[in-house]
């Protein structure tokens, strides 16, 4: 959203040492870590908090979030503010490309060593559809012709019927598509109009539903999968749930399969289950 | 061919020296009873080499009072003898192996980058962890790789197939080395760093980086190891080896935890999204050498 990015020359601007206060108050509290050169971003999305409370400057906003009873109140729409609820294909590249050329290729290799082709990915929290239909292109891109021999699934799901809904009409405009490579999106989307709309080949890798995160029971069923994607989707959970939602998805994977949350969210202090693994500009979290 | 390049460049008439005082300055700081005085009036007796080192002592990177130092003298009280020896030794290595004209500009320019950012990340490292290693992290990490200089230097071709080999086969460039040039970086780094004289633990990490339970230094070469593949991560690399590690599971990262280092309790998600930033500390260092560079040649 770039075009909400702008700054008014009214605000204040945000001294170096109240950013680092609010950077560690913002990591502490959802693991969420904005590194220096994020702070413009930090800045222009914590305008708006200051504005809608009133304040002069970030100085007090940091103390209303550190201090006042109201503090509470206040985190939840910071959180929803530092979060961009934006998704787009072939979102955080680093990422992608390490399930690209690392995590995917290893379980692959794995499950033929094992003689059982199939593969099991669940995007948990998956909007609108982009991250589903993105890791169905990669999977093929990667699998090429032996994509015929592969039993492929992502399950994909989400809290809200409206985003639900759009993922599966599967139509999407050209600013969703900005990260896309020219050659797959070539490959994989039909221009209609201004818009595009997913193949079918890759729209049948992606099974959609319904499905609230506290509804341990059905979370509970979500067995067997090699890869996970949750990216920044913990954030709206408080500690004890973050830990008991972590642990829960570490019981989802196989053995050797990788749990991916947003690029700049850590599980620090939420799981020790997991292995960090550092792939080249991204991190993963692999179970053993 | 093995131990043949290492016999060759052992023979090497050309191979870059280090400015005498710079000697001079590391065989007094072993002294036990080296008094400030001798030290910088050693440094003073190369004129550039003192600048630089005034420099680098203000710079944004060392700076730790609000008052600019001016005096060699003043630095040692305000920084301590090992800082200022620790900045003598790793501006001299920097002049006479650092950034000049090269075929391979982008490449070079690449490694300085990461040598840099691994010594800066070592030096957190050693934060963290109130390791109180004196600022010789950082030197072994700003040198840890002295010997790909050498070997892009004389024997370019051979190195850039081995780099061409380590980024095909995905392998560490020291496999890619031995193979196709016989001996590695590491050997190479470590002849240089005993021909020059450095500190034994220079040499101890140029030879051990990859392997540091074999170090003799081992909490600094450990320390050295791990900034090594966290710079990496950061694609702040020069070889092909941009391969994907599990931080515990490494030596280095074992060796540190049986010495006793608070290893669990490292926020080690944090420590990588802050080396993020770390690309502005990287050029700010290589404009405090280089920006005196350009004075040097106006004083000559």
């Amino acid at each position: 959203m770039p075009m909400s990015e702008h700054l008014s020359a009214s605000q204040p601007g945000m001294p170096d040492e109240i950013f680092r206060l609010l950077r560690d108050f913002i990591y502490e509290h959802s693991g969420i870590f904005f590194s220096d050169n994020k702070k413009a971003q930090l800045e222009n999305r914590l305008a708006l908090r200051l504005k809608v409370n009133n304040l002069p400057d970030f100085d007090k906003y940091y103390y209303l979030l550190k201090y006042d009873q109201q503090a509470s109140r206040e985190l939840r729409a910071l959180f929803d503010s530092v979060t961009t609820n934006e998704t787009s294909f072939f979102r955080s590249p680093p990422q992608i490309q390490a399930f690209e050329e690392k995590a995917l290729p290893e379980i692959l290799e794995k499950r033929t060593a094992q003689g059982e082709k199939m593969l099991r990915l669940w995007s948990a929290g998956c909007s609108t559809g982009d991250e589903p239909y993105t890791l169905g292109m990669v999977i093929r891109e990667v699998l090429g012709e032996k994509m015929s021999e592969w039993d492929v699934k992502i399950f994909a799901s989400d809290i809200s019927e409206k985003a639900l809904k759009s993922a599966r009409a599967a139509v999407y405009n050209d600013y969703t598509l900005r990260s896309v490579p020219p050659d797959i999106k070539k490959k994989y989307f039909l221009q209609e109009g201004p818009q595009f709309r997913v193949c079918d080949d890759i729209r049948m890798l992606v099974e959609l539903q319904y499905l609230n995160f506290n509804d341990e029971r059905r979370v509970k069923l979500m067995r067997g999968f090699d890869i996970i994607f949750c990216r920044n989707v913990l954030i709206y959970f408080d500690d004890a749930a973050k830990k008991r939602f972590v642990s829960q998805l570490y019981d989802n994977l196989n053995p050797g399969g990788y749990l991916f949350i947003g690029h700049s969210e850590s599980l620090h202090n939420i799981s020790r289950a997991f292995k960090l693994v550092h792939f080249p500009g991204a991190l993963g979290y692999k179970k053993e | 061919m093995d131990r043949l390049i290492l016999q060759t460049v052992k023979h090497l008439e050309d191979l870059p020296t280090l400015p005498s005082v710079a000697v001079e300055v590391m065989g007094l700081s072993r002294s036990p009873d080296v008094s400030i005085k001798a030290i910088s009036a050693c440094i003073h007796k190369d004129p550039p080499l003192a600048a630089k080192v005034l420099k680098l002592a203000n710079s944004a990177f060392y700076r730790r009072g609000a008052h600019e130092i001016e005096t060699l003298h003043r630095a040692i009280l305000m920084m301590g003898l090992n800082e200022v020896v620790n900045i003598t030794t790793s501006v001299s290595v920097l002049s006479s192996l650092g950034p000049r004209k090269s075929q391979e500009q982008g490449l070079r320019k690449k490694f300085w980058r990461h040598c840099i950012a691994t010594g800066l990340i070592a030096r957190r490292i050693d934060t963290r962890l109130h390791m109180s290693l004196q600022g010789r992290e950082f030197v072994g990490g700003l040198l840890h790789d002295i010997g790909k200089i050498i070997l892009d230097e004389y024997f370019h071709d051979q190195f850039m197939q081995a780099h061409a080999l380590s980024l095909e086969r995905q392998c560490p460039m020291f496999e890619a080395e031995q193979e196709i040039l016989g001996a590695t970086h590491m050997e190479i780094g470590h002849f240089l760093a005993q021909k020059w004289g450095l500190p034994p633990y220079i040499a101890d990490i140029c030879l051990h980086h990859h392997h540091p339970q074999d170090a003799r230094f081992k909490d600094i070469t450990s320390v050295v190891s791990i900034a090594d593949l966290l710079a990496k991560a950061k694609e702040l690399s020069c070889g092909g080896d941009t391969m994907s590690f599990i931080l515990k599971d490494q030596q280095g990262w074992h060796i540190l935890k049986k010495m006793g280092h608070p290893m669990d309790s490292i926020d080690l998600e944090r420590i990588t999204f802050e080396i993020e930033d770390i690309g502005e500390e990287v050029k700010e260092f290589i404009s405090a050498i280089s920006d005196q560079e350009a004075q040097e040649h106006a004083h000559v």
